[in-house]
Parts: C-alpha cells; sequence; structure tokens
C-alpha cells in the first residue's frame, strides 16, 4: 500500500517536472519581457525580474508599429478564419448531403488528391499571380490563398454526413427554405463543435505564419505582429527588451485562444490523423 | 472519431437558426474591412513635406542619419527617414521591385549587387542627373554602375585595401614593416614573425572559405578577372594564373591561420597575438575600432604588398552605392538627397571622418582630412595612404552573375587547396563550369587549355 | 444517335437539378484553380527556364536540372535535412509515446494539465521560440549553458567548457533538433494518446488472461495495432523536416556556415535571396515528386498488422 502511494507520488512528481520543462520556455518569454537588455544577459541568470521593468512594452509601443501589427494579424487571422470556415462547410455540406450529383465521387478524390501538393512548388507563382492581380502588400494576400482547403472539406463532410440527418434537411425543404439557408440555418448550427475545431486549428496556422507574410506584405503598415518581431530581432544590435516584450504580445492572445478551445484543437488533429 | 458527438443533444436546428443568422453574417465584417483597410496612402498634398524614405545597415545608415538635419535645414519641403531594416534587407527590396509595391525612395546596396538590378528597369535612370559627376568618381567603381551607357546606381563608399599590422608584434621580432613591398616580402616576414614567436603569432587569417575573397583582391592586382566588359568569361588567363601563384604561396608557407573571417575567434584576434597582420580594405577599421577600442596606437598599416616589385599596391574589396527605385513617388526629392550625401565633398568628407567610410568621389582626396595623423594608428597619415593609386585600380566587371560565379568558385577554390590543383586546370575547369552554369560564352584568347 | 443525344441531355438536366451542389464546392475549385493548379503548371515551366523576377524569363531546357545536381549545396541541404531528422525524430517518438502512455492510464489525475504543458509549444509563433532559445543557447550568458556548468562543477574535472550552441558547425544542428524535440513532442504524443485510446482494453484483458507478460503486451498488442498511427507521425515528420522554414530561418539562418540549412531554407534561400525562380522551382519539383515517392513507400506500412 505504502509502496503505491510512494509509486504514484513519483509518477506525479515525474509528470509535473516533465510539464514544467515544456512550459519553461513560455516562462523564460514572460520574465525577460519585464527585464532591461543588461537583466537578459546578466549571470547568474535572473530566475524573477529584479527590478520588474515595464519600460519594453513602452518601448516597442513607441518605437515600431506594432499596434498597427496587431489590428493587421487580426484581420489577416480573423479573415482568413473566417473564410475558411465559411468554404470549407459549404464544400463539406455538399460533398456530404448530395449523394445524387454527378461526378461528386470523382471531385471529392480531386479535392483530397490536392492536399498532396506541397506548398513548397507553388511558393513562387503563387507570389507571381497575387503580383499579377495587384493583390501583394493587401490582407487579400494573406487572406485568399489556401482559405479553401481540402483538409477543412474533408473534415466538415465528414462531421456534418454523420451528424446532420436528411430528415432536418428534408423537413426544411418542404418549408420553403431556400438551399442556401438550409446549409446556413440547418447545417451549420449543428456543426458547431467541427467549425470550432476547425477554426482554432486554421487560425492558429495563419497567426503564426511568417514566411509568406514575409514574403507578400511589403510596407511596414501592413506587417503583421510575427514579421515585426523577426525584422526587430534582425536589426544589427537587436533590442532584446523590445522583442521579448513584442514576442509577449503575439504569443498571449493565441496560449488564450488555445486554452479556451484546447479541446476542440486537440481533437481537429487528432481527427486530421486518423484519416491519413 | 468526433462523428457522434454530442450530435443527438443539439436542440431543433430550426428554431435556433435566425439567433444564429445575424451575430454570423456580423462575423463577416473583418472581411469587409479586410477589403476598405487596404486603400494606399493619399498622394501628398501640396505645401506639405515630402517624405523620402532610405533603406540602410549598419554604421552606413548612422552615416546617413547624421547628414539629415543639415539636408533638411536646406530643404524645408523633404523629410528624410532613415529605416535601418534589420534582416533580409536585399531579399525585400528585391520582393518588393517584382511586386511594384513596397520599395524605398532610396535604397543602399552591395556595390556587387548593383549590376544585378541595374538591367531590371526597376531602377531609376539617372543618367542626365549623374552626369556632372561621371568623372568625379573612381573609375573601377562608376563601371559597375553602368548598364548599357545608363547610370542606375552612385557610388557611396569603397574598400581600397592595404595590410593593418600591430606595432608591438612588429617591433618585439624586429620586423620592418616598410620592407614589405612585395607579396614575397610578406611571406618572407611571415616566416620569420612565426619563428621568432615560437608559432605563437600568424601571419594572417585565412581560412578555405575566406580564399575567394584573397583572391579577389589579388586578381586586381594582377588586371585579371572574371568577365569582360562584354560579359564574357575570361577567367582563364596568366594574370589569374600570377594570383592564384600567390595565394598558394602564402598558403604553402604555412604563415596563415585558418580562422573565418568575420567569426567571433576573428574579432578576439585584434585584442591578442594570434595574428600579426590583416591584408583587408579600408572598413576592417571600423570593426577594429569597435571590438578593440583599447589597442589604440598599437595598430598600423602598410600599403598591399605588390605581385612582383614596381606593381600595383593597392585594390579594392566591397563597397557600396546608393539606388533610387522606379516605384519611387518623390524622385526629385530622392535625387537631391543622394546628390548631397553622395556628389559633394563635404558630406564624404564628414562620413568619412566620423563613419570610417572612404569616399568613392575622389575630388574628396585633396581635402586636409586626407593628412591628418590619426591616433589610432599611432600618428600614422592612414588616409592618405589609402586613397593613393585609387585611380589605377582596374575595373573588375561584375555583370548580374556576380554573386553566382562567386559561389562556384568558392565551392571550387576549396578542391582547388586541398588536392593543390594546377593552377590552368583549375581555371580551365571553372571557364567550363561558368559557361555552362551562367550561359555566357568564353572571350577568344581564354579557352580552357588542354587537360583542363 | 438520338440516345446519346438524349442521354446527354440526361445528364445535363441532373446538373441542373444539383446546381447547388456545384455552387456550394465551386468557390474551392476557383480558388484551387487559382492559387493551386495554375501556379502548379507555372511552377513545371519555370523548372525549365532560368528567370530573376524582373527580366525576361530565358528558356534553358534542363540545365536547371543539371545545374542542381552540380549544386554542392543542394547535397549539403539533403544531408542536413537528414541528419537534423534522425537527430529530432527517434528521441522524440519515444517521449511522445511515453507520454501517451502516461495520459492514457486512466486511474492518473493532473492529466489535463500535463496534456497541456508539453502541447503548448507548437501553438506558439515560431519565431517568438526561436528568438527565446536564441537567448536560451547562448554561449556566454545562456541559462543552458549556465545549468551544465552549475551541475558540472559538482563532479570531477570541475565545470564543463561552454558549448558553442549556435556558435559551431557541429552543435548547431544538435541545437535546431532539440527545439523541435521540444516543439513537436506535444504533437506527436497528441496523437499517439489517440492511437493507443482506440485499441480496446479486451486485448489486453484477453493477453493477461493468456499469461502475457507486459513487455508481449507491447510487442504483439500495442505495436501492431499502433503502426499507422506511427506511420502517420512518421509522414508528418518527413515533410516537416524537409520543408522546415521558421525554425532555421530565425534562430540560426542555416548557418554557421552552411551546417543547419536544410531543404525547406535551401529553396527559399534560392528563391528569394539568389532570385533564381528557375533553379528553385525545379528543386522544388524535384524532391516534392522524392518525397511523394518516399510517403507512398511509407505508406505502405500503414495497414495494421494484426492477424
Amino acid at each position: 500500500m505504502c509502496g503505491k502511494v510512494l509509486k504514484q507520488g513519483l509518477m506525479y512528481a515525474v509528470m509535473l517536472a516533465v510539464a514544467a520543462l515544456f512550459v519553461f520556455p513560455f516562462y523564460w518569454l514572460l520574465i525577460s519581457a519585464f527585464k532591461t537588455k543588461a537583466q537578459i544577459f546578466v549571470l547568474p541568470p535572473q530566475f524573477f525580474p529584479d527590478p520588474v521593468v515595464v519600460q519594453n512594452f513602452a518601448d516597442v509601443f513607441r518605437a515600431t508599429p506594432i499596434a498597427r501589427a496587431f489590428v493587421n494579424s487580426c484581420v489577416i487571422a480573423g479573415g482568413h478564419t473566417l473564410l475558411a470556415l465559411f468554404l470549407c462547410s459549404m464544400g463539406g455540406y455538399a460533398f456530404a448531403k448530395f449523394p445524387g450529383a454527378p461526378g461528386r465521387d470523382k471531385l471529392f478524390a480531386f479535392v483530397l488528391g490536392t492536399m498532396m501538393i506541397p506548398a513548397a512548388v507553388t511558393l513562387i507563382p503563387v507570389f507571381i499571380v497575387l503580383t499579377r492581380l495587384h493583390l501583394v502588400n493587401t490582407y487579400w494576400a494573406m487572406i485568399l490563398p489556401g482559405a479553401a482547403n481540402a483538409f477543412g472539406i474533408f473534415w466538415m463532410r465528414q462531421y456534418i454526413a454523420a451528424n446532420v440527418h436528411d430528415d432536418l434537411l428534408a423537413a426544411a425543404r418542404i418549408d420553403g427554405c431556400s438551399e442556401f439557408g438550409i446549409y446556413w440555418r440547418v447545417a451549420l448550427p449543428i456543426a458547431r463543435p467541427a467549425l470550432a475545431a476547425l477554426g482554432i486549428l486554421v487560425l492558429i496556422s495563419s497567426w503564426n505564419n511568417l514566411m509568406w507574410a514575409f514574403i507578400v506584405l511589403r510596407e511596414k503598415s501592413m506587417y503583421t505582429m510575427p514579421l515585426l518581431i523577426y525584422l526587430l530581432h534582425g536589426e544589427l544590435r537587436t533590442p532584446y527588451g523590445m522583442v521579448m516584450a513584442g514576442g509577449l504580445l503575439v504569443t498571449l492572445p493565441l496560449i488564450a485562444a488555445f486554452l479556451v478551445f484546447q479541446r476542440s484543437f486537440i481533437q481537429g488533429i487528432t481527427v486530421g490523423a486518423l484519416k491519413a | 472519431m468526433a462523428g457522434h458527438m454530442r450530435a443527438h443533444e443539439l436542440p431543433a436546428p430550426r428554431a435556433r437558426g435566425i439567433k444564429y443568422c445575424v451575430p454570423e453574417m456580423l462575423l463577416l465584417v473583418p472581411l469587409v474591412l479586410a477589403g476598405c483597410l487596404q486603400a494606399p496612402p493619399p498622394p501628398t498634398p501640396a505645401g506639405q513635406r515630402v517624405i523620402v524614405e532610405v533603406w540602410s545597415w549598419n554604421i552606413a545608415a548612422g552615416s546617413l542619419m547624421a547628414l539629415v538635419p543639415e539636408f533638411e535645414q536646406q530643404h524645408p519641403g523633404i523629410e528624410i527617414r532613415i529605416d535601418m531594416t534589420g534582416a533580409q534587407m536585399q531579399s525585400r527590396f528585391l520582393l518588393s521591385l517584382i511586386a511594384g509595391v513596397g520599395a524605398p525612395d532610396i535604397s543602399q546596396l552591395q556595390l556587387v549587387d548593383a549590376p544585378k538590378f541595374a538591367p531590371s528597369g526597376a531602377l531609376m535612370d539617372l543618367t542626365d542627373r549623374a552626369a556632372p559627376y561621371a568623372d568625379k568618381f573612381s573609375p573601377s567603381f562608376w563601371e559597375n554602375c553602368l548598364h548599357e551607357g545608363r547610370v542606375y546606381a552612385i557610388p557611396w563608399d569603397m574598400g581600397p585595401c592595404a595590410v593593418f599590422y600591430k606595432r608591438d608584434l612588429f617591433a618585439r621580432h624586429g620586423i620592418e614593416p616598410e620592407s614589405i613591398e612585395t607579396w614575397a616580402d610578406y611571406i618572407a616576414a611571415g616566416k620569420r614573425m612565426v619563428e621568432a614567436s615560437g608559432g605563437q603569432t600568424r601571419m594572417l587569417a585565412l581560412s578555405v572559405s575566406g580564399l575567394f575573397q584573397f583572391f579577389e583582391m589579388l586578381m586586381q592586382q594582377t588586371n585579371g578577372g572574371i568577365f569582360d566588359r562584354e560579359g564574357r568569361i575570361i577567367i582563364r588567363s596568366a594574370e589569374n594564373v600570377a594570383a592564384l601563384e600567390v595565394l598558394r604561396a602564402i598558403l604553402e608557407a604555412d604563415i596563415a591561420v585558418p580562422i573565418n573571417t568575420a567569426g567571433p575567434e576573428y574579432y578576439a584576434s585584434f585584442q591578442n597575438d594570434t595574428i600579426a597582420t590583416y591584408p583587408l580594405a579600408v572598413w576592417l577599421g571600423g570593426s577594429i575600432k569597435d571590438y578593440a577600442a583599447p589597442t589604440a596606437g598599437n595598430w598600423g598599416v602598410f600599403r598591399l604588398p605588390a605581385v612582383a616589385p614596381g606593381g600595383l599596391r593597392t585594390s579594392n574589396l566591397g563597397g557600396s552605392v546608393l539606388v533610387i527605385p522606379d516605384q519611387c513617388q518623390n524622385k526629385e526629392a530622392a535625387w537631391k538627397y543622394v546628390e548631397h550625401v553622395l556628389c559633394t565633398k563635404e558630406a564624404q568628407i564628414a562620413q568619412y571622418r566620423n563613419f570610417d567610410l572612404f569616399p568613392c568621389l575622389m575630388t574628396a582626396f585633396d581635402d586636409p582630412l586626407f593628412d591628418e595623423p590619426d591616433p589610432f594608428y599611432g600618428g600614422q597619415k592612414v588616409r592618405r595612404l589609402f586613397a593613393e593609386d585609387i585611380e589605377r585600380i582596374p575595373t573588375l566587371t561584375r555583370t548580374k552573375d556576380w554573386n553566382e560565379a562567386m559561389r562556384y568558385i568558392t565551392q571550387a577554390l576549396s578542391a582547388w587547396e586541398t588536392k593543390k590543383l594546377d593552377h590552368e586546370v583549375f581555371l580551365s575547369q571553372m571557364a567550363v563550369k561558368l559557361e555552362r552554369q551562367l550561359g555566357r560564352e568564353i572571350a577568344p584568347g581564354h579557352e580552357p587549355v588542354e587537360g583542363g | 444517335m438520338a440516345g446519346a443525344a438524349q442521354h446527354r441531355g440526361a445528364f445535363w438536366s441532373e446538373v441542373w437539378r444539383y446546381r447547388h451542389f456545384y455552387l456550394f464546392i465551386s468557390p474551392f475549385f476557383l480558388l484551387f484553380a487559382v492559387f493551386g493548379l495554375y501556379p502548379l503548371g507555372f511552377s513545371l515551366y519555370l523548372s525549365f527556364m532560368k528567370w530573376d523576377g524582373l527580366t525576361a524569363p530565358v528558356s534553358v531546357g534542363l540545365e536547371n536540372f543539371v545545374m542542381l545536381f552540380s549544386d554542392e549545396m543542394f547535397y549539403t541541404a539533403l544531408w542536413n535535412t537528414l541528419v537534423i531528422g534522425l537527430m529530432y525524430v527517434p528521441p522524440m517518438f519515444l517521449l511522445a509515446f511515453i507520454f501517451a502512455g502516461i495520459l492514457n492510464s486512466k486511474r492518473l489525475h493532473l492529466r489535463g494539465l500535463f496534456r497541456v504543458g508539453v502541447f503548448m509549444p507548437c501553438i506558439t509563433p515560431m519565431v517568438v521560440v526561436a528568438i527565446v532559445f536564441t537567448l536560451l543557447y547562448s554561449a556566454e550568458s545562456g541559462l543552458f549553458n549556465y545549468v551544465l556548468r552549475a551541475v558540472t562543477r559538482l563532479f570531477p574535472g570541475g565545470p564543463m567548457a561552454p558549448i558553442p550552441w549556435l556558435e559551431s558547425e557541429a552543435w548547431s544542428k544538435v541545437s535546431v533538433a532539440l527545439l523541435l524535440v521540444w516543439r513537436w513532442t506535444g504533437y506527436n504524443m497528441v496523437l499517439m494518446l489517440a492511437g493507443l485510446q482506440g485499441i480496446s482494453d479486451d486485448y489486453y484483458e484477453a493477453a493477461i488472461i493468456d499469461g502475457a507478460t507486459r513487455w508481449q503486451r507491447m510487442r504483439h498488442i500495442t505495436l501492431p495495432l499502433m503502426r499507422p498511427t506511427l506511420v502517420f507521425c512518421g509522414l508528418m515528420s518527413l515533410i516537416g523536416t524537409v520543408y522546415m522554414f521558421d525554425e532555421v530561418f530565425v534562430m540560426t539562418q542555416g548557418g554557421p556556415g552552411t551546417s543547419s540549412t536544410n531543404f525547406g531554407l535551401y529553396l527559399f534561400n534560392l528563391a528569394f535571396m539568389d532570385f533564381r525562380f528557375g533553379l528553385a522551382s525545379s528543386a522544388a519539383y524535384t524532391v516534392s515528386i522524392a518525397v511523394f515517392v518516399v510517403s507512398l513507400v511509407i505508406l505502405k506500412w500503414r495497414r495494421p498488422a494484426t492477424d
């Protein structure tokens, strides 16, 4: 009995230690944001900032357009996510609930096939296409590519096929609801859990996107938070205090969103794996 | 997995349908906003100050910044904003040129990059405006600012070469820097240095990745090169063989230590006795002052050794230019600034005095600054030393493929060194490789030799 | 004739009947045409061109491919990709598997907390993560060296020399690999947990009745049934390592030298540092096809080997 308790205790200790190890860099980010540059590099390292400095936040707001970058990030991640949810749920709904449509299965196989195309191959041409459409340096350059993704359609189709019953749709049709109305008012509300999972997935990848932002956002006023911080970090004498403060600001909303939606999120990636 | 989640728990959808409709419609607002927020900035109304944005880096940006107040005072309608743009500047500049949006009004470029941009049609043609200054800049530099006779860039600073040395080490081991006139003298002095110090001190730092830079420095002394003015390949030449012979002699004399230029060990060596000399460009002085300020007074400079007695005792490495992208909205204002900082003697002298940027503008050379003793170099008049014979440095035609060619040659030089390849064979191989990779023809008289 | 026409008429009337279906899926196909299909073709065309994005493209036939296969940097990048992959994937799989096992034991409390903690790294912006690790890795004043030295001080031989994590060619790959383990263990853990939960308890109960040891149960039940999950994780790791970008772009810029340049960064440099769009396209096509073929081979192992 006693041995068992000890074993359990040890298990918890190991679990806590591991979790702490994984969370530690976040803690380091948090405290570094409240240190001066000298404090960041002092030996021995300060595990708690002494003194606590808030100047970094004032500096980063004064010296960089970070407020604007925050708005840009919100519009881009929000716009991209909503557009993706709209297009994927509509496509998924169509593939799930119009079984008789000619060519449906072939089209669906085609959609799945597009998942095989790595972004690396289309990187340059998409940039050129956006240039020709005069969309470079606009929000659309970040929002449009990848908005209708095959995984999202697949994911919504699976969910809607299993959870939205045909008799509900038939009843709505008899009531004279338009086809779009049926999708929007009948199917979508039922699919909310799936939308949440897909949404948080898309939101996080969109919020974190650095490479594409680097390529298509050409003016400071259009920078997203990650791009702004990357360029700030790349300056000759890196203003580490500001970089850490900015880093904290770009990370916090995401962690908050993750903590709220973590169940949906983890479900999302799990289902993504199981389909393969 | 998720298929059976709570479907049965959901209330009848029709009852909640309308309720969902409105907030979810509202969620589309950001999309609409996305369309509106990207409106381009309105054109500057008359009477308002014109803003000129400049991209520059490091010390150079600081130098430009120092000139702003004076310029703005003389041109009240113009506001200059210097942007030390951080990482990947060249990459972002090119992306902006291709996209046709987002480039600054003025940008700094490395000299070797200028020929890459000149033929693009994305830079402003400066020919007419720059005409009065055409013969005032170092000719070897000016050539690389042209494309088909049109001017697309204005030279800024250049990198005349000489040898930085540590006075205490030379004194301790009884070596006279003035006695070194050729590379053969330099190697002999190096051997004495290594021997006298018991191997503690090496004559120079030279690693495999630094071979190309040394080769580039030497090929200007022997009048060699990679491309001729027509852009044809001339890498296999007697001049380049002569340059490689010097390079090999230095390597075989065992006087060099394989430390990477600009690595931490390199900077540390400024303050210890591992390396006695640094044959490099004038801008190294800025780095030494930056990293090893306490060593002031212990440094000296002697002229670059010649390949043969009586030969050219200087060369050029690095340097930069300013360009104005064609998408710039305020070309007149941008040009005025470029003209002010690069084409006036006063501004160039100020930049050299305060920021160690050696002027490309040769009319600046008669300034008294060049004859001032510099206490950092023990009172030596190093500026005059660097300025000497600059007009005699032959033009090294870069073409837009310079960086690519440099990469191939750098890779191949490593094999040249480890396998002790014959110079003619090596250069012949490079000629073939460049011909194939760059799609350029080999100039007559520079064909690869048999066995190459 | 008449029959065919009639048939065709019937087909189109069917299509018309299901017009909403086509309407609903049309945005996907429209966007895919612009941002997927056309770029795919364009990229193929570029593979046979020399183009810097500014001047007119020049046709060079197969030169790009010849050039690619004679570029030492290409092989260096592939080699680095392989080495980094081999350095981080095995420890990551092992950790993820152990953690998934812990989370799967229903008797333990605090599992939610543990899961969130281990998972959090893979949702954070890579740029921030890389910068924080740059600080931690600093040879002079980084926390890692500080702790290592503090610990080794207790042993004979005294404190070890500081490790040049990011400053030396020998260590840069290790540093990237450590970062990757930290970042992606949670992701794989969650996938493996789902795999474990998919195994019915009945198998284990039957095995226990038959007197199978813990190891035998692992060897004959867990691992075979986990095979699809492990294969999927392997596939994701393969793709992730080949096309990895942010990690090296921010933390090491592929250096020192070229010691941590993986294929993703090599490709990016070809395209957006050197602006050799043709060569970059041919490199992207070549490696994508190779990755595709390898993926198919890996997927062959996907089916659970139950019986």
